[in-house]
């Protein structure tokens, strides 16, 4: 089966067409470059965005698949969580495709796409499927999610954020450090030649074990910067290595617990902060073997992972299709 | 052949479908911010009453605004995919070019009104010049009073005006101020269709992401609109009656 899926739920314009959830045959993203001036999303600026870039970016996707409509089999468009104004843009554009082609719409929850990015492979080697039970960990500018799947399409939420996302902290400290926007990779490349242990950094404690809160550490490092602006020169290597290994630890050690609590052996990661290097180590560690992680390319939004979730969603569909945009949507 | 209208640019949206001659099927209801959801189910019940199949969708037009900008997003996405998808050509129309339209017979100068966010209003005015019935301003935003300095002489008041609204019109320009019947006021895609069809036939194809939303907020009515109806727009650009040849 073959599927157009499209992505608009942020700041990624994105569609991709996958092949029984698993094959990319093509996967085409438009990172918008509005925002890097703001230093954050601007909602209104990213929906205008996603309505410009939408058609052509979905023709460039079909075209790289050699393809058209009458080659797809179902057409997949996220329907929440995210930016209203931007999910309306591509569930509208994505259903009247599908009206106008009479193929099937499959509205997608984004966090369902970032757990069947585990599930995609490019090229004609299908690698094993990732074993079911798993923890997946989700985390990027707008989520920070510690799920259990107890199977395909079976969620349950262990913990979340109870503040800020775990990117949005990223965020944060690479405008305090002066560094670009999204600030996961700036961060993780000035963190390269610093000493991580250079400034002990708080590691929070949340009543609720599963749940994460990033607002403390993220005061701490603007109280260390000021500090050290009083004192003159801010080593920015330096408090980027130790805030990234502060924010590491903290979401390392509650996925690591989370596996060996339900003892599952399958961590699956997904979302932005999830390309961060040094977490994948820190979580590798933990656990005690090797993670088998997307890309980071997959890990970030795309289409990829909206036309693998649709598959699932058409395979395993308990409840009727969603259809609705929802922007508070949630995996569990 | 068959033309789709699409019109969410509102708290009201509109439905309808068009053969050049005649609407088949129409459809106007308050989606307040519902949209996204209502739009998709209220375009297969216009097919269905109008035993229309996608498959005569040649032709698909949408309201381009000025509106509620997420609004007008909902119903340019439907349209881009669903004319992509029939392989159909697509228009835009600003919705104030709809709201005047059906109002031209009426040879009085024309001013339609939506809501835009606290005090403001879009507005833009509309008159018959050498039989031709023209837009004859800018797309604006502005509050009443702002809007009122600019009219000398009867307007007819069209769109989504409350009762407050009307009585400040009222007040600021006594029996100036004309309005239409609440039920004629209203948008309906039927116009649009027909507006949209006459577009086609007049210039055929635009590629889909040219039909972009009118996203009027600034400048703001004032010193750059010290003149009634200056700038008018070009005559291409200004909306035209049927062009007589
Ligand atoms: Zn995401």
């Amino acid at each position: 089966m073959r599927i157009l899926g499209i992505e608009t739920s942020c700041d990624e314009t994105a569609a991709a067409v996958v092949d029984d959830g698993r094959r990319i045959v093509s996967n085409v993203v438009a990172s918008q470059l509005a925002h890097q001036d703001t230093g954050g999303i601007v909602p209104e600026v990213a929906a205008r965005e996603h309505l410009r870039a939408l058609d052509a970016i979905t023709q460039q996707a079909l075209r790289d698949a050699a393809t058209d409509l009458r080659g797809v089999d179902a057409i997949a468009a996220t329907v929440g969580p995210g930016l209203v104004g931007c999910l309306l843009v591509g569930a509208n554009y994505a259903r009247g495709l599908a009206l106008a082609s009479g193929l099937p719409f499959v509205g997608v929850n984004h966090l369902e796409g970032h757990v069947y990015a585990n599930w995609l492979y490019e090229g004609d080697l299908a690698p094993r499927e990732p074993e079911i039970p798993a923890v997946v960990l989700i985390v990027s500018g707008a989520h920070s999610d510690l799920v259990l799947m107890e199977g395909h399409r079976r969620f349950r939420l262990l913990g979340r954020t109870v503040d800020d996302a775990a990117g949005e902290a990223f965020d944060k400290v690479a405008r305090l450090l002066g560094l670009g926007f999204p600030g996961g990779p700036y961060v993780e490349r000035a963190a390269r030649e610093g000493d991580p242990d250079a400034y002990p950094l708080p590691r929070a404690t949340v009543a609720d074990r599963y749940d994460f809160s990033f607002s403390g550490l993220k005061t701490a490092v603007l109280r260390l910067v000021r500090s050290l602006e009083e004192k003159g020169r801010v080593p920015v290597a330096d408090v980027a290595a130790s805030f990234q290994k502060a924010i590491t630890e903290m979401l390392a050690e509650k996925t690591a617990r989370a596996a060996a609590e339900h003892a599952v052996d399958t961590v699956l990661l997904g979302g932005g902060v999830a390309a961060n290097g040094p977490l994948r180590e820190e979580i590798a560690r933990r656990i005690g073997h090797p993670l088998r992680v997307p890309p980071p390319r997959l890990c970030t939004d795309n289409g990829a992972m909206i036309g693998a979730a649709a598959f699932f969603v058409l395979r395993h569909r308990g409840t009727e299709i969603p259809t609705a945009v929802r922007g508070d949507l949630r995996l569990a | 052949m068959a033309l789709l209208a699409l019109d969410t640019s509102t708290d009201w949206a509109s439905v309808a479908l068009y053969d050049g001659r005649a609407v088949l099927a129409e459809e106007t209801w308050r989606a307040q911010r519902r949209h996204g959801d209502e739009l998709f189910p209220a375009i297969e019940r216009l097919l269905s009453s109008a035993r229309v199949g996608l498959a005569a969708v040649d032709r698909v037009a949408v309201a381009t605004g000025p509106g509620s900008f997420t609004g007008l997003r909902v119903a340019i996405a439907a349209a881009q995919g669903i004319a992509r998808g029939a392989g159909a050509s697509l228009v835009g129309v600003s919705t104030l070019d709809v709201l005047a339209y059906p109002h031209a017979p009426s040879k009085q100068r024309t001013c339609p009104l939506l809501p835009a966010g606290r005090t403001d209003w879009y507005a833009a005015f509309y008159q018959e010049r050498n039989r031709r019935w023209l837009r004859r301003s800018p797309y604006v935003v502005a509050t009443l009073p702002e809007l009122c300095r600019q009219i000398g002489t009867h307007t007819l008041f069209v769109g989504e005006l409350d009762e407050e609204a009307e009585a400040t019109l009222r007040d600021l320009l006594g029996p100036k101020a004309l309005f239409a019947p609440p039920a004629s006021r209203m948008r309906r895609a039927g116009f649009l269709a027909e507006l949209g069809w006459r577009a086609l036939e007049a210039e055929p194809q635009t590629r889909l992401d040219e039909v972009e939303p009118i996203y009027v907020k600034q400048p703001r009515i004032g010193r750059s609109f010290d003149q009634p109806f200056a700038p008018p727009p070009a005559d291409d650009v200004a909306l035209g009656l049927p062009r007589r040849s």
